[in-house]
């Protein structure tokens, strides 16, 4: 026998109806919440395996009592009653679900699919935090590693010690942040943006073990990241580090808002003000958050075609009268009213300076970015996410398409505005060259690059199936982002309402508390792994409380994430020059 | 069936059943309950004065209870019937000092002392002739764990004659003198052969599995205050030689000399019981005490104060032979129940004679205890010791069924016929 059983928790029942999907479990009588994950240890044929059960549904059971409400019935109307010796006899019936079971092959931890039952009658334990967390990260070794800590498996109310990530490589394959207002999401994004940097911060200090790097671009709709929600925000991390440290993570700036003017100064050190200009605005952008009529779909293209990015300066100046073009004026009309929001907006600008630059600098360089939407319209919002997205993903398309940079370059140039291409060919040249910048250096994969994770919030607003319909951007990012090495990370209160093409192409999601049983039902159907029976779960979740599914994983792991606050008193020492390369609990 | 019994032509049938016990037994017996509705409201109907839930008592008791269950038909082998018998030994503690009222002591306790719980016993007869009565003897002398057929004998002889018969040579100049011969074996115990049915080995068996296992408690080291068997302590006499016809009669007599001896209160409970009028006495108990009130009524015989009462005249089972029943009612949801003690006991240690109050004080002390002990709220109003024996010794269909299963799997194992052991009438589909 190779397992010690005492390392898996406390003997708690024994498996009693069931089959290889759902179990019965009659156990002691103790204070069992629903989502609690219990050990099944099994024998059977020689084949030791240790299954993994979760509680779905209880019921009291009572030995010798077939009327539980009788009984119950003359306790109250009998008030001398008692249960002679009932102690023992009350059990809890435990329903559940089956998560597949961990079994040992050539030493190696290898867990499955529920595809087998555990032996007649096997016992079961319950596991304690303390007691079980090493072994149970053990076992379930290929469903919880990766390099981004999401939190800690929980099992029931508590948690063990058993940090779950999800590794870099399958953010490419774009994460799905589900939940409803209160449910966590914003502590969620916060203790993801820490892991990002955590992340970043060891391929930084330990440059010779070619650790993934990853960049992401996190909208900040409610300005709560960089200060934070209770004590402590991105804006600690970064000031816990020393010079070279932040230096090598963030550069000069993680903060991007829409009037630094207005930030708070220790912020407004490290931010720079969203400033897009026009000319770096394709009509597809504009595609992708808006519904056009095929009239002004073609007035935009014919003049795209003749006045290429200077394409939107063209159509609010084009007078009605002196339309060279040929037509109507409703269209035309319909167009400026379209474009007016871009006109009036102060982070579209039609001259000045652009930080579309810096934003891929740090996006190719493997940094996060802190977007603060807080004060533009949803529109604003959504042109932003998208130029910035297809940007990004014409960039590393070029690239993908390219022998050399010289290809590259030809490639991009006819992708992207010529002026915006102009501002950083150099720092292309540089991120994408192999041994140099010439023309006939070869170019890199983007596999090899740092993995784009680009937060689209408020995602039903874009990805939804009718603008997805269309020519957005967001349809070609979700089916061919993993070439690029772009992933997206949506974040939406609901499921229900956005595009197939993003839910089917989505192979991770973390879903919170849900608001309704309509939202409940579709984040079952969309879960990438089979999670059919947890509707009652996601009834009782609690904020920070997430079931996270993953495409690559057999198993789906609650995860109990932890308050941002916690987890940065925790780490702030670690961002300190030396101490930074000491190994922290939850890294891999 | 079904559309059989849901036609008019089935409730005029049942009208005609009814009016005719009506006529027949209910105004005959109306006429006497109505001679002895005083007697029992004023002297034989008391409360019982309940314990506060939350009672101390000043010793704590154990409680011992003994219920059997079985089937004479575990399986059939041309004409051999294997019987198969349970019988659970329980004891709860009051445990009030320790606030775990009526706490059932550990079964690996009870199965030290006494032995595997439930116990389990099989028989088998066939219907060659002598063979029923020599097995059923050879079986109730394995059983019951007095060997010595004096001592077995005795008991019940002292008992009848009033201390006058205490040995053998005591049988000399009475009416049992010539019988002493067929007083020295169990087979001959058994006067009742010629009618040994099926169902009656099996009911002799499991009734001295019973004693016998109270037999055991109070030899064993526990010491209970009271030891409870499920039924009456009715002994059937035979109408010509006048002492029991069964052995378990002898034996009954037997467990309650030595209950008496070890201070033990002996007692047998009833649920279901032949006692007339118990519904009228229930009716009358709540009319006099209120709805709720927890009562006992005391149905005397013959040879008690005020003689025997006239609703059980021409019942002669009634009271048992050397016994004292009692109807009592803990609880307003229950029919009455039935409880016996050894008269000899009960005449020693609850009846003072020529004292009425002090009698009907020891009843109400006995009853207060009997009630606290009837209290757990999956049988409330009955003794929870009872109780528990019952849950633990009964056989359901599909422990039989199964019980019948490894009967064929033995028998496939001993190399022997592979013989169906469902009923027969599974072959049918019947």
């Amino acid at each position: 026998m190779r397992i010690d059983k005492d390392t898996l928790g406390e003997l708690y029942g024994r498996v009693g109806v069931g089959n290889q999907t759902m179990l019965g479990i009659m156990g002691n009588n103790r204070d069992v919440s629903v989502g609690e994950i219990f050990m099944i240890y099994s024998q059977r044929d020689g084949h030791e395996r240790v299954f993994f059960f979760r509680v779905l549904g209880l019921e009291n059971y009572l030995r010798q009592v077939d009327d539980m409400a009788r009984v119950a019935g003359t306790l109250m109307v009998e008030g001398d009653a008692y249960l002679s010796g009932i102690e023992r006899n009350m059990l809890l019936s435990v329903d559940g679900k089956m998560l597949g079971y961990a079994e040992k092959i050539k030493d190696e931890w290898k867990f499955r699919s529920p595809r087998r039952l555990p032996d007649h009658l096997a016992h079961v334990y319950r596991p304690i935090a303390g007691t079980s967390d090493e072994v149970v990260q053990e076992m379930l070794g290929s469903q919880t590693d990766g390099e981004v800590y999401v939190g800690d498996l929980q099992i029931g109310e508590g948690t063990l010690d058993v940090p779950i990530m999800m590794p870099s490589k399958y953010l490419a394959m774009h994460v799905g942040i589900f939940g409803s207002t209160g449910a966590g999401k914003s502590n969620l994004m916060m203790v993801l943006i820490k892991s990002l940097i955590d992340t970043n911060l060891e391929a930084v200090t330990n440059p010779q073990e070619d650790l993934p790097k990853i960049s992401a671009f996190c909208i900040d709709p409610h300005d709560e990241f960089a200060k934070g929600v209770d004590n402590y925000g991105i804006q600690n991390i970064i000031e816990s580090m020393d010079q070279n440290t932040r230096s090598s993570l963030i550069g000069d700036f993680y903060y991007l808002t829409t009037h630094l003017s207005a930030t708070q100064k220790e912020i407004r050190r490290y931010g720079r003000d969203i400033r897009i200009l026009w000319n770096e605005i394709q009509p597809r952008d504009l595609y992708s958050i808006m519904e056009f009529s095929s009239e002004m779909y073609a007035f935009i293209e014919q003049v795209y075609s003749i006045h290429h990015e200077n394409w939107i300066d063209t159509i609010i100046t084009m007078n009605e009268e002196e339309d060279d073009i040929g037509t109507t004026k409703g269209t035309l009309r319909a167009v400026k009213r379209r474009l007016k929001f871009v006109e009036r907006s102060p982070i579209f600008i039609k001259s000045g300076q652009s930080v579309l630059g810096d934003i891929y600098r740090a996006m190719e360089s493997g940094r996060v970015l802190v977007v603060n939407t807080s004060l533009m319209s949803d529109m604003e919002q959504f042109l932003l996410t998208t130029i910035v997205t297809r940007t990004l993903s014409d960039l590393r398309r070029a690239l993908k398409s390219s022998g050399n940079l010289s290809d590259f370059e030809r490639q991009a140039q006819s992708r992207l505005p010529n002026s915006f291409f102009s501002s950083i060919k150099k720092s292309a040249r540089s991120f994408y060259g192999v041994g140099g910048v010439a023309d006939d250096s070869p170019v890199r994969d983007p596999r090899y690059l740092p993995v784009i994770q680009i937060t689209v919030e408020e995602a039903p607003s874009i990805l939804n199936p009718r603008l997805m319909r269309g020519q957005s951007v967001f349809k070609d990012i979700s089916r061919q982002g993993r070439k690029f090495n772009i992933g997206l990370l949506v974040v939406s209160q609901q499921v229900s309402v956005l595009d197939n093409v993003i839910l089917s192409q989505m192979n991770t999601e973390i879903n919170l508390r849900l608001g309704n049983e309509r939202e409940i039902k579709a984040c079952i159907e969309n879960a990438s792994v089979n999670i059919t029976g947890f509707e009652n779960e996601f009834r009782v979740m609690s904020r920070g409380e997430a079931l996270l599914t993953a495409s690559y994983r057999e198993l789906p792991l609650p995860v109990k994430i932890p308050l941002f606050d916690d987890v940065f008193e925790r780490d702030m020492d670690r961002y300190k020059g030396k101490s930074s390369k000491k190994k922290v609990k939850h890294e891999l | 069936m079904l559309e059989k019994i849901l036609t008019d032509q089935f409730r005029k049938k049942l009208k005609l059943l009814f009016t005719d016990i009506q006529n027949q037994q209910d105004r005959r017996d109306e006429e006497e309950f109505a001679k002895d509705e005083q007697r029992i409201k004023t002297q034989l109907l008391s409360t019982v004065d309940p314990y506060p839930p939350d009672v101390l008592l000043d010793e704590d008791f154990l409680v011992a209870a003994i219920d059997g269950s079985g089937t004479d038909n575990l399986m059939l082998l041309d004409d051999v019937r294997v019987h198969l018998f349970s019988t659970a030994s329980i004891l709860v503690n009051t445990n009030t000092q320790a606030e775990q009222v009526f706490e059932p002591i550990r079964t690996e306790l009870i199965e030290e002392e006494l032995g595997e719980q439930p116990h389990l016993e099989t028989h088998w007869h066939s219907g060659v002739r002598y063979d029923a009565s020599k097995k059923l003897a050879e079986t109730l002398a394995e059983v019951y764990p007095v060997k010595d057929i004096a001592n077995l004998v005795l008991p019940f002889f002292k008992d009848h004659s009033g201390g006058s018969i205490s040995a053998y040579s005591d049988f000399t100049g009475t009416e049992y003198e010539r019988r002493v011969p067929s007083l020295k074996d169990i087979s001959s115990l058994i006067s009742r052969e010629r009618i040994l049915t099926n169902p009656i080995v099996h009911e002799e068996i499991r009734k001295v599995s019973e004693y016998a296992a109270a037999h055991n408690i109070l030899t064993s080291k526990f010491m209970p205050k009271y030891v409870m068997l499920d039924g009456a302590m009715s002994v059937f006499m035979h109408h010509v030689f006048k002492y029991p016809s069964m052995p378990s009669g002898f034996m009954l007599r037997e467990l309650a000399s030595l209950a008496r001896k070890e201070n033990v209160i002996l007692c047998a409970v009833s649920k279901n019981h032949t006692i007339p009028f118990a519904h009228k006495i229930a009716k009358m108990a709540r009319d006099v005490f209120g709805e709720g009130a927890k009562w006992f009524c005391h149905l005397p015989c013959s040879s008690d104060p005020g003689g025997g009462l006239h609703i059980y005249e021409d019942r002669t089972y009634i009271p048992p032979r050397l016994a004292v029943p009692y109807l009592f009612s803990f609880s307003r949801d229950n029919r009455p129940s039935r409880i016996d003690f050894d008269r000899i006991w009960w005449l020693e240690t609850i009846f003072v004679k020529d004292d009425p109050v002090a009698t009907r004080n020891n009843e109400k002390a006995l009853f207060r205890e009997l009630e606290f002990m009837s209290r757990d709220a999956r049988w409330y109003g009955y003794p929870v010791a009872l109780a528990l024996a019952h849950e633990q010794c009964k056989l359901s269909y599909e422990d039989l069924r199964l019980a019948r299963e490894i009967c064929r799997d033995v028998r496939i194992e001993m190399k022997l016929d592979s013989v169906k052991t469902e009923p027969y009438r599974a072959d049918y589909n019947l």
